[in-house]
């Protein structure tokens, strides 16, 4: 607990990057690499920190301090704390590792490239890097909402970078007002937590009880301290609380229908894209269900929807990210897809394998995010694969390292990303076996459609592999490639390395099936011992979901356990393995290959257009809230204002009549007063009932 | 007993606006300037010294209290001289002073005529100010809200815009018709009490109509049991003006289109919370019965100013009535959280007022600051000003997300407060309360259309290439004019970051209002 050195300066581990953005800011234009420098040290001190902290962790300690204030009404206080639990501690370290890699990636990206206005961008990217660190160590759901929409300010930034342009500015936009729709939701979620168990902590403390135990109290015990609103239930009443709070998840990791923003997100600077895609913003909303588990876990209903969703984003993306023509496209939907599948085992009752599916996803991701950056500085920022082609022997470094990246999205063994892949789909299928009811059934609904996913995820990766890298050069500048440096290659090593050995800190099939115990490293790390996080533990979700929700692992249903997780990743990898043959033969094997998926013929169009989303949510603004507000308008200046107007008017023409009156003759003035004296008289008389 | 702060802080703005009226325009703006200093220290001295407990009307101890009876009327109540504070008037005493010593510097580029009358009225306005927001008389109150409205006409009339006089005129009327109405309205109230009031202290008629629960007699043609909520409507009506609400809000759109910048800034951001203020202090405070029997209605109100003055906003295609129709969208949650009577929720509106006299005072500064050099405010007829104004569009865009309700920045504490506030309302046990958290999940779609209409203005006019339809030279803007911007966004910034700054006073004489119904859950 309290004492130990690496918890006492963690709040450094966010001091850092703020300290650079008001550096980078203020002095960026007379520092040495524009405030780049200044960047690469906050963050490189962040991620030394962030490692003490999460070795101090792993030794069995946890850690929650509140740090200030925030409204001090006795009944209902609010304030700002910091909590490093196993979960926080590893989300610390990815965010920072990836924020320096990014930095230093920057440097040949912006830098090298001549590009103007980079102390704002290091400044920004600052800002980012703080946002998300200070939201990942929040302590209450607050606090986390506070650094959730400055995460979002950040986005809209940075993807606005370039602002002289059109394009970037109205990407900038969609990303905030789409994410905004869904932080609506999450807003009125907050409040009503905080309505409901008049607190907003993840984590009891000696005054207060968090919200996830109060809750599991009121279902359990038929508790005390909560408030249900409009009449509901409490179960009922959590699941909406629950819902709403999703609402800011399905926005921020983009998932069905408020994932429109992402794919046009990518006119910021790649390496932005990277931050967003791998650590950032899209990683904050299911860092946020992973945070909050221990609510989520009581609510079944809750889950299946969470499922259910994750599963047909992974699907519904991945077949987008067939036909796209521009590397960066390819990788938006990839990124949208593989937070479906984090989202499919969160719902379907994998709080580990969503945990290790976000850790291996951000190294493979930025790790893919940076490649294809450094083959856009070679193509001089042309981002179309059909322009590309051969690049493999033209840039070594880059070609081996992307390719370990798109292995593990593939989820192609021993890569990282197959070792995770496998254990969210293991996950929902065995509690899609074992649950009873409808919760059994839409499990295996959400299962099969991330299955199918693994299918499209092969090929895409791969059409992108070898249409990017493979064959001959399409075009002069492919044949040509501008040479890059260091500071781009050293990021993509680094990755690189992640993301082909990460799996080994979770393989769980090998441990079930060759019977090693003790291999399972990922799920020991997150079930502490600590006294402060009881409540926090995989194991207490584990009982939850069993006690609560009626969630029910079956892992024999085909015979024994470890047949079981054979068939699992055999299905998984096969499907892999048949999407990567599959864009082998069609992209792979001719030096000189055609667009095969010309042939899918509308279906084409319909991906290509992207099933049509935007248009509908342009409308939506655009063609329905634009002309009503028209119209409103046109109401208030006719109407309203029109009434008021009108009575104004009346009043000057009437004042024009009754002025006549004042003729200036005196006896008129006396008539008048003698008349109006018998006037009153009369109606005092009358009134007052003298002639009664 | 006399303390003799406050009168002193009065008289030495109204003695400063003699002197710069009666000086030569050559050094107005400098003078005014250098003058509304010693209220704004004297202010922040005040807060400094400040040791009031409680609320004013309901028995709290005041500080800076004044209390000599003035005129005596013989059957009728007396009048009195007395004058307080509270932790609900403190923070806008401070928000007063700060802002117009930023409006005044703000005037220095746009104000280029008849300067040391322009400067001197805005002293007088300041004075006014200060009275409306420290008086507890009921008449000594009210000369100072209608002596608001005098200078402001000038303002308005003389140095606004092509329409300057239509708005000036129908802001006057306006507003003045509302105050006629408010009057009868409360005098109506006092007169029915009897004898139960000896002056018009306001403490005294709140403790009569709430602590010694004494129900008026009729009075002419209204009977008893209706002339407290005839009061309240009067009451209402007459302060939704100034507010304003929906739908009596159509003179403020007019009239901040046609004032200068630094008088826009005092507009909205401290004339706006006279309405707000009063309804505090009167209709929530003295007949909370009435507020509570009709909740549904008021919030309704609140509800639709939130929505439709958001979509009015959204219409628009000149930045300043952008700006001015988001006014009416946010005064909407301060009604919301007034009409919760939670800690929150009435706390909450009292800090929106705080945070929206700093916000809305920074966008129509800034709004202005871009109107000085390129001589338009429409849309349409510029893009890429991000180029050319680095720093005044930075704060600008600083100040958008504010208005969006971006967290540690003022706006957000205040939203948060208000609508978490008006959610807890729905846990009282009072009819047609558990409707609130309905109410307030409505209200809160405001915070989608405000970012809605404030990216859609801000990607068109700042980002993009260059253009500009007039043909005026773009430049910097010079120091002075982006000072008060860079002053306001850090005040917002620590406001939202460290909101106890004034919500810890707030909260002291909020809880004793919120009590009157459900108490301060």
């Amino acid at each position: 607990m309290a004492g130990e050195l690496a918890f006492d300066i963690a709040p450094a581990i966010v001091a850092l990057p703020f300290a650079s953005f008001l550096v980078a800011l203020a002095l960026g234009n007379y520092m040495p690499k524009k405030g780049a420098s200044a960047g690469i040290a906050a963050t490189a001190g962040s991620l030394v920190l962030s490692l003490f902290a999460l070795v101090t962790v792993a030794g069995g300690s946890t850690y929650q301090q509140d740090l200030f204030t925030w409204s001090a009404a006795e009944e209902v206080p609010l304030h700002f704390g910091i909590f490093i639990d196993p979960l926080s501690a590893m989300m610390l370290v990815i965010v920072s590792l990836i924020a320096l890699l990014v930095h230093v990636f920057s440097l040949g990206y912006m830098n090298d490239e001549g590009e103007t206005g980079l102390p704002r961008y290091y400044s920004e990217l600052g800002l980012f890097t703080f946002s998300m660190l200070a939201f990942v160590m929040a302590d209450n759901l607050l606090m986390a909402f506070m650094f959730f929409e400055l995460v979002g300010l950040c986005s809209y930034l940075l993807i606005g970078f370039w602002f002289r342009q059109d394009g970037p500015p109205s990407a900038a936009k969609k990303a905030f007002l789409v994410t905004r729709f869904g932080d609506y939701f999450f807003l009125i979620g907050v409040v009503g937590i905080v309505a409901t168990f008049g607190t907003a902590r993840f984590v009891s403390t000696d005054g207060q009880t968090a919200f996830p135990v109060l809750a599991e109290e009121a279902l359990v015990e038929g508790g005390h301290g909560v408030t249900t609103f409009l009449g509901f239930g409490p179960e009922a009443w959590f699941s909406i609380l629950g819902l709403l709070v999703l609402g800011g998840v399905i926005g921020k990791s983009a998932q069905f229908p408020l994932h429109t923003w992402l794919p046009d997100a990518m006119e910021g600077p790649t390496p932005v894209s990277a931050l967003i895609h791998a650590a950032t913003m899209v990683a904050a909303g299911v860092y946020l269900v992973a945070r909050m588990y221990g609510f989520y876990a009581l609510l079944p209903t809750v889950l299946a929807i969470i499922a259910l969703t994750g599963g047909f984003t992974a699907l519904f993306a991945a077949t987008m990210g067939v036909v796209k023509r521009e590397i960066k496209q390819v990788l938006a939907y990839s990124t949208i897809s593989q937070y479906g599948y984090m989202m499919l085992a969160l719902g379907g009752g994998g709080y580990v394998a969503a945990t290790f599916h976000l850790m291996t996803h951000a190294f493979f991701k930025a790790l893919l995010f940076l490649g294809a950056g450094s083959v856009i500085i070679a193509m001089h920022h042309n981002e179309d694969m059909w322009d590309m082609g051969g690049l493999k022997n033209r840039m070594p470094v880059t070609y081996y390292t992307f390719l370990a990246g798109s292995l593990a999205l593939a989820g192609i063994v021993p890569f990282a990303g197959f070792w995770s892949k496998d254990e969210v789909l293991y996950e929902v299928l065995v509690h899609g076996l074992g649950s009873a009811g409808t919760t059994g059934t839409m499990l295996l609904a959400a299962y099969a459609m991330g299955l199918v996913a693994v299918l499209f995820t092969g090929f895409y990766t791969f059409r992108m592999v070898f249409l990017t890298f493979h064959g001959e050069p399409r075009t002069e500048t492919a044949r040509d490639p501008e040479p890059v440096r260091w500071n781009v290659k050293v990021p993509l090593v680094v990755l690189g390395a992640l993301a082909t050995v990460a799996g080994v800190v979770n393989m769980v099939p090998v441990e079930k099936v060759l019977g090693i115990k003790g291999i399972d490293y990922l799920h020991q790390f997150l079930d502490p011992e600590s006294e402060l996080v009881t409540n926090l533990t995989a194991h207490h979700y584990g009982e939850v979901l069993h006690d609560v929700s009626g969630y029910t692992a079956d892992a024999t249903a085909f015979g024994s356990e470890s047949v079981t997780v054979l068939v699992s990743a055999g299905l998984s990898l096969g499907l892999a393995l048949a999407g990567v043959g599959l864009a082998y033969a069609l992209y792979g094997r001719s030096p000189t290959p055609e667009e095969h998926t010309d042939k899918l013929g509308g279906l084409k169009t319909l991906w290509y257009n992207n099933y049509y989303q935007d248009e509908y949510q342009v409308w939506l603004a655009s063609g329905l809230t634009l002309p009503l507000a028209k119209v409103a308008d046109r109401f208030d200046q006719g109407i309203i204002d029109g009434v008021v107007n009108g009575v104004g008017r009346t009043s000057l023409t009437g004042g024009s009549y009754v002025k006549r009156i004042q003729t200036g003759i005196v006896t008129n003035y006396a008539a008048l007063l003698a008349l109006g004296l018998v006037a009153l008289l009369l109606i005092v008389g009358v009134t007052g009932g003298w002639f009664a | 007993m006399m303390d003799g702060t406050i009168e002193a802080l009065i008289a030495v703005t109204l003695v400063g606006s003699l002197v710069v009226m009666a000086g030569s325009d050559r050094y107005a703006a400098k003078l005014a300037t250098a003058w509304s200093l010693i209220p704004l220290v004297g202010s922040l001295g005040m807060w400094a010294t400040y040791d009031a407990t409680g609320n004013a009307l309901l028995g709290g101890e005041t500080a800076f209290t004044s209390r000599e009876t003035w005129l005596g009327l013989g059957p009728l109540p007396d009048i009195e001289w007395f004058v307080g504070i509270d932790g609900i008037s403190m923070p806008l005493v401070v928000l007063t002073t700060v802002l117009v010593t930023l409006a005044l510097v703000s005037a220095w580029t746009p104000i280029d005529e008849r300067q040391s009358q322009f400067y001197g009225l805005v002293l007088f306005l300041e004075a006014g100010l200060l009275g409306v927001f420290t008086a507890l008389d009921f008449f000594v109150w009210f000369v100072f809200w209608e002596a608001v409205l005098v200078p402001m006409y000038f303002l308005i009339g003389v140095w606004g815009g092509p329409r300057r006089k239509y708005a000036a005129i129908k802001m006057f009327v306006y507003t003045n018709i509302a105050s006629l109405v408010m009057f009868v309205g409360y005098t109506a109230l006092v007169f029915g009490l009897g004898d139960a009031v000896s002056t018009f202290a306001m403490p005294e008629t709140a403790e009569a109509l709430v602590v010694e629960n004494v129900q008026p007699d009729a009075l002419a043609f209204v009977g008893a049991e209706t002339l407290k909520v005839a009061a309240f409507a009067a009451m209402f009506a007459g302060f939704a003006v100034k507010v304003p609400v929906v739908p009596v809000h159509t003179w403020l759109p007019d009239a901040h289109v046609e004032a200068p910048t630094p008088v826009s800034v005092l507009l909205a951001g401290v004339l706006l919370k006279m309405g707000t203020y009063a309804l505090l202090r009167f209709n929530f405070t003295m007949l909370p019965d009435v507020a509570r029997a009709n909740m549904p209605i008021i919030a309704a109100f609140a509800v639709i100013s939130i929505i439709y003055g958001a979509m009015l906003a959204l219409a628009q295609t000149d930045l300043k009535r952008i700006v001015a129709y988001s006014s009416v969208s946010s005064m909407g949650y301060v009604i919301l959280g007034l009409a919760a009577y939670t800690l929150y929720g009435v706390g909450g509106a009292t800090f929106q007022m705080i945070s929206h006299g700093l916000i809305s005072g920074l966008m129509f500064m800034a709004v202005g600051v871009i109107y000085n050099t390129t001589h338009t405010r429409m849309v349409t007829d510029m893009s890429g000003m991000a180029s050319k104004m680095p720093y005044t569009v930075g704060i600008l865009i600083a100040g958008a997300f504010g208005y969006m309700g971006l967290p540690l920045m003022s706006g957000f504490a205040a939203e948060f407060y208000v609508f978490l506030g008006a959610f807890q309302a729905g846990a009282f046990d009072v009819a047609n309360y558990n409707l609130m958290p309905a109410f307030t999940a409505v209200a809160m779609f405001g915070i989608v259309i405000v970012a809605g209409y404030l990216l859609f203005a801000m990607q068109r006019t700042l980002f993009g290439e260059f253009s500009l339809e007039t043909d005026y030279e773009v430049g910097r803007a010079p120091l002075h004019d982006i000072a008060p911007l860079a002053v306001l966004l850090v005040l917002i910034i620590a406001l939202g970051s460290q909101p106890e700054i004034f919500f810890e006073m707030i909260r002291e004489a909020s809880g004793p209002v919120a009590d009157l119904v459900g108490g301060g859950a």
